[in-house]
């Protein structure tokens, strides 16, 4: 193995990548901001001085993935074909989880780009904040899982050294697999309360792949693709296109009937 | 200033809006929504009612409902309490408290908490009756009530 980035005389240099072929890349990136329970009430509550800090976060995500080749010296600048960031807030660990996917079509992969947003997007969170809590910390900010290109499909092995504190407080819980819940009336009626899917057995790691891949492995399992059956990923509603990635907790179930 | 709960003990409206008052001397009116088991549905011999939530989901959820009220009118403060597991008719079911210094924003919030939950909020409902259990269906209704705040 060989750093790509040197020639052969160990000078940086910019990789030709005309010759390679062009494929569909996808990469996912995460990161996280621990900060103070106050401060992400006052986050969740919309209380902070500065205005919508996740909105704002997202754009500046955005922005940082295109603008990746401009300051990461021997990236090539990539059209994008789609960047996503979603934030997901965590009480329980007191901090905001970050998640960047980004695509396109290319013949160079997209992690820089991933990495780079979540980083933004980060450093936007604590600009946005740092007015009523200095003590935030950003860390953990690194590559998920990669798709497309010579090196074909990545994904992380497992939790490091630096774990989540669900992961260490849950040893069951599996960063590549995803869990999933059938909740009152579809849980009795499929008579499962629970299955886990192994995120590299889907085609393409979103909601309606894994409708897909449950149904091939049981047929009652084509339940779930019935009009009224509603998806949650990680207790936030969820639609088809909704992407999954290792460790997300999904869950099925019929329309609510509260109150 | 938002306070939510899901519990299977009854809840003590009383002690509810005192804690929800307490300290305070800026707030003009409070509106109380309290649901309660019928004992007719959809057949009319319900024993018992048992609810099913989903934890973690459910309190985020009514979190964000109560965020939205928030941001709509000016409030002073939303409690929701919502109970889970088996219930007889006549229990209570959900309380919905909101303070405000005026009444019609208390009232209209009120009203909005509660189209939201029942068709926002992930809850299930069972009924246990002489001729069967069964669970009980969404509403149109209910679906209709809570487009009322999307036109808005």
């Amino acid at each position: 193995m060989s750093l790509t980035h040197l020639n052969a005389r160990g000078e940086a240099h910019m990789v030709d990548v005309g010759d390679k072929a062009e494929t569909q890349r996808e990469a996912v990136a995460s990161g996280r901001v621990v900060m103070r329970p106050e401060t992400l009430a006052l986050l969740a509550e919309g209380g902070l001085p500065k205005g919508d800090v996740l909105a704002t976060a997202r754009i500046a995500g955005v922005q940082a993935a295109k603008r990746t080749h401009e300051l990461i010296p021997l990236c090539h600048a990539l059209l994008l074909s789609k960047v996503s960031v979603d934030f997901r807030l965590d009480e329980a660990a007191s901090c905001v989880h970050v998640e960047s996917r980004c695509r396109l079509a290319g013949r160079t992969g997209v992690e820089m780009e991933a990495l780079t947003a979540v980083s933004v997007a980060c450093l936007t969170l604590y600009d946005m904040c740092k007015a009523v809590d200095k003590d935030m910390v950003v860390e953990g900010v690194r590559l998920e899982h990669k798709t497309g290109g010579k090196s074909g499909e990545w994904h992380r092995a497992s939790e490091d050294v630096s774990a989540t504190r669900d992961a260490s407080e849950n040893p069951s819980v599996d960063s590549a697999a995803i869990r999933v819940k059938f909740l009152a009336e579809l849980r009795e009626g499929l008579d499962i309360e629970e299955v886990t899917v192994p995120i590299a057995s889907l085609t393409s790691p979103d909601v309606a792949s894994l409708k897909t891949a449950l149904e091939a492995q049981d047929p009652r399992f084509a339940a779930l693709s019935a009009a009224r059956i509603l998806c949650a990923v990680n207790h936030a509603m969820a639609h088809e296109e909704t992407s999954l990635s290792g460790g997300d907790e999904v869950a099925f179930f019929p329309p609510v009937t509260g109150g | 200033m938002i306070d939510v709960r899901v519990q299977s003990p009854v809840f003590d409206v009383s002690e509810e809006q005192r804690q929800l008052l307490t300290g305070r001397h800026d707030i003009g009116a409070v509106v109380t929504f309290t649901g309660l088991v019928r004992d007719f549905n959809e057949r009319p011999d319900v024993e018992a009612l048992s609810l099913e939530h989903y934890p973690g989901m459910t309190e985020a959820a009514l979190r964000d409902i109560a965020g939205q009220a928030m941001t709509r009118w000016t409030l002073d403060g939303i409690r929701i309490v919502h109970r889970v597991g088996r219930l007889s008719p006549s229990d209570p079911i959900v309380l919905v408290m909101v303070a405000s210094a005026h009444r019609r924003a208390a009232f209209d919030a009120c009203d909005f908490l509660m189209d939201y939950l029942k068709t926002r909020a992930p809850f299930w409902k069972k009924e246990h009756t002489a001729s069967g259990t069964y669970w009980v269906s969404a509403r149109d209704s209910d679906a209709r009530d809570a487009n009322r705040w999307e036109e808005a």
